[in-house]
């Protein structure tokens, strides 16, 4: 890579704007700006396998700046993949998938025992087995059939109307509300039945779920990405608060994801050894906070500030490596948008 | 010293201010003021007058008009919204309170000198934009909630016939802290401290009677070009307003934003305002290709034209794309605004601002879109184009958790009239 400082003003002005002083030579000695660089510079080598997605912004902005006018997307110079590789790794998620229902179906037979018994704490601990073992569905696409099914089994109050009262409101978030805000058990009895029903039907169309090829590879980060913005957030678990435990189910569902995406992502610009290395500091993280909390996950409310932060940096740096991975499995060239034939141009006048 | 003495500082003109730039207005700073006069700066070429005509901080938007400022005004820098809840024990203390409430707005969006009284009492003025309240084209815009129309008032039988609590869509995680309540303030200027000073100020004069329910600030984004008329974006990036319906075309507002003649006569002159607190999830927006966020929208995100186009303004021609090709079917602007001749009615003025307050509770920016729409009919109108982007892809991206619906009645016609006096009068 040649070093040269001689970078024009234009490329000066696009880095210091975005990036942080000490960087911004780095960055213009080590790449021209040609060309799309593929390597780290030597000193950013240890920042780039911290924070990949900063490489490729730097990147960015080295081609930018030089050819003024450029495509704001430097082109993939990765050859498309044929659909057809995803139906194995599908397959095989749909397979796993279809276990962890089966597991499920067991916590919910628990949790009806201990609803029958009276013992709340038993009745919290199926619930919280029966949760996880549903959010390692998260590559499960949720559309058509399967969404309104998923929201008989998952769905929160705060889209029905009458919210917690709506009688639309029933699966496992209903439950939740009842075992953690000290409501009678047997009340919550009629609504385990029905979610046992409502997974048994799951399981059984679950089969014949299809996922197109961009989906599939989308969940790479939209499980994690789910886990943020509804789990950690507190927003679908206002009840149990049991946020951190949802993010972990996230990290296994996402890894099998990973797992059977596994050989079409083999020499595919980089993405599965960084993502791999993303996840598995975030699972450092998990047992850290399990080390800090006697053994098992705290929920949200139990985090201490720093064990707030250091969860959500790590899972920060895990979703923009994750966020790679669809770009590099793509199943077509990049579509030409058609354009508004001239004639047809049609100006609103204000 | 004697309270005349002290008033005698009034002198000076709050038409300075309006009237003036620098020289008028350094001429006020003559006066006696202890401030102005400790001032070292205070000469005509660095005081307080220059800083006036240069901001822009004379520009006057009149409280007083046939409609409410604050709908049509075009929208400036910063706004907050303030929404109360009445525990006026009856209907004259909480026509009183509103009737202050207009009094002050009127007084604060005129500009001018802040009156002086004891000094052993405290200030009738926060005082924190200095002795004179510049105008910085401030509006004040006041709108009631259905709330207040229920049984505490006999008010119920003057509500407008289209204001209710704002239905839960289901794309909605409403959190009740943020949502609905019986009076909402609409304040936006050109700069944060007058807005910060307005908040304080009206607050004030309705603490005992009204008691703030919840509030949310909002920015504009500054004018970037590449045209005078280009808009600007939104948090997602994406230019925002394009196709908002000219707020100059007076018939076309009678059509689209001003009350029906059906609604009760108080209601002549008004609209009914939407307001939601939309949180944008913007760092997974910024984890998503940029092909992919264009075709959610239907724009491209460098100039706001749409795809297929090169101008922001340049129509979509759906009629020649029925399949989606070019714009897909369930992009935000066709879902939005399908531009055909059944669908034309259902237009809505939008006066949004973007928002960013913190953190959540997972460390993602909690930013986001204050959606403002005024429209005639919500349920013609908002509710049935919110209706069909309730299953639009970019609802990953975003999470509707506040606002509600409001009803802004005419403004006030005269300087001792108020807005609402109308309803009060009706009943």
């Amino acid at each position: 890579m040649a070093a040269k400082r001689t970078a024009p003003r234009a490329l000066l002005v696009f880095v210091v704007v975005a990036i942080a002083v000490p960087l911004i030579l780095l960055v213009t000695q080590a790449d021209g700006g040609h060309r799309a660089a593929v390597a780290a510079p030597p000193e950013l080598a240890v920042y780039a396998e911290r924070a990949p997605h900063v490489l490729s912004q730097l990147n960015a902005y080295g081609v930018q700046g030089v050819v003024r006018g450029a495509p704001s997307t430097p082109p993939s110079a990765l050859p498309p993949l044929s659909p057809d590789r995803f139906n194995v790794p599908e397959a095989e998620y749909r397979a796993f998938a279809g276990s962890q229902l089966g597991l499920m179906e067991g916590q919910i037979t628990d949790l009806e025992g201990a609803l029958a018994a009276g013992d709340r704490a038993a009745a919290q601990d199926a619930w919280r087995g029966a949760y996880s073992r549903y959010l390692e569905l998260g590559a499960v696409y949720l559309e058509g059939q399967i969404a309104t099914l998923n929201q008989a089994i998952d769905g929160n109050p705060g889209g029905l109307p009458g919210g917690i009262r709506s009688p639309q409101f029933t699966g496992l978030h209903r439950i939740e509300l009842g075992l953690w805000t000290g409501g009678p058990l047997s009340s919550l009895l009629p609504y385990a039945h029905k979610l046992a029903a409502d997974v048994r039907e799951l399981r059984r169309v679950l089969p014949s779920v299809q996922i197109s090829p961009l989906d599939y590879a989308t969940r790479a980060h939209e499980i994690l990405e789910d886990a943020v913005r509804d789990l950690l957030s507190g927003t679908d678990v206002p009840w149990s608060g049991e946020g951190v435990l949802g993010t972990e189910d996230g990290i296994l569902a996402t890894k099998e994801v990973l797992l059977t995406l596994k050989p079409l992502l083999f020499k595919r610009e980089n993405v599965l050894p960084v993502a791999n290395a993303q996840l598995a500091t975030l699972e450092g993280v998990m047992e850290r906070l399990k080390a800090a909390h006697g053994g098992r996950l705290p929920t949200n409310g139990e985090l201490t500030q720093e064990q707030a932060e250091l969860l959500d940096n790590a899972m920060g740096g895990a979703l923009e490596a994750l966020a790679q991975v669809p770009g590099a499995l793509e199943t077509a060239y990049t579509p030409v948008i058609p354009r508004i034939p001239r004639s047809a141009v049609r100006i609103d006048q204000p | 010293m004697s309270p005349v003495d002290r008033r005698s500082f009034l002198t000076r003109s709050a038409a300075l201010l309006g009237a003036g730039g620098a020289g008028a207005l350094v001429g006020g700073a003559g006066v006696a003021d202890r401030a102005l006069a400790a001032n070292p700066t205070d000469d005509p070429g660095t005081g307080a007058g220059a800083a006036v005509a240069a901001s822009n901080l004379a520009t006057v938007e009149p409280f007083e008009g046939v409609h409410q400022a604050g709908i049509l005004t075009p929208a400036p820098a910063h706004a907050t919204f303030v929404v109360f809840d009445s525990f006026a024990p009856d209907r004259g203390t909480l026509a009183a309170a509103l009737q202050a409430l207009s009094r002050r707005a009127h007084e604060l969006t005129a500009g001018g000198p802040v009156p002086l009284l004891e000094v052993d009492a405290p200030p009738p003025d926060s005082g924190i934009l200095g002795p004179d309240n510049a105008p910085d084209a401030l509006t004040v815009t006041i709108a009631f909630g259905a709330s207040l129309f229920d049984s505490r008032y006999g008010l119920g039988g003057h509500r407008p016939l289209e204001l209710t609590q704002m239905p839960t869509f289901s794309v909605d995680e409403l959190v009740p802290a943020q949502s609905h309540g019986d009076v909402l303030v609409q304040i936006c200027a050109q700069h944060r401290d007058t807005v910060v000073h307005t908040l304080r100020e009206l607050v004030r004069t309705v603490r005992g009677t009204l008691q703030q329910r919840w509030t949310i600030d909002g920015f504009m984004g500054a004018s970037r070009g590449p045209t005078q008329r280009s808009n600007p974006r939104n948090l997602f990036a994406f230019r925002d307003g394009t196709a908002n319906p000219d707020p100059t075309d007076a018939a076309l507002m009678r059509k689209l934003v001003w009350a029906g003649a059906n609604e009760p006569a108080w209601a002549a002159g008004g609209t009914y305002q939407v307001v939601r607190i939309i949180r944008q999830h913007v760092e997974f927006w910024d984890r998503v290709g940029l092909l992919e966020q264009e075709k959610m929208i239907g724009r491209y995100r460098n100039t706001g034209a749409p795809l297929g186009g090169t101008n922001e303004f340049e129509e979509p021609r759906y009629d020649l794309d029925p399949h989606g090709y070019r714009i897909p079917l369930t992009a935000h602007i066709r879902l939005a605004n399908p531009r055909t001749a059944a669908t034309a009615g259902e237009r809505i003025l939008r006066r949004g601002f973007n928002y960013h307050r913190g953190f959540d509770e997972a460390g993602q920016l909690d930013q986001g879109l204050v959606f403002v729409a005024y429209n005639q009919s919500p349920a013609r109108q908002f509710a049935t184009i919110q209706n069909r982007l309730n299953n639009e892809p970019m609802i990953d991206y975003i999470t509707p958790v506040g606002g509600g619906y409001f009803f802004a009645p005419a403004g006030a016609r005269s300087s001792v009239d108020w807005v609402g006096s109308e309803l009060f009068a009706s009943v």
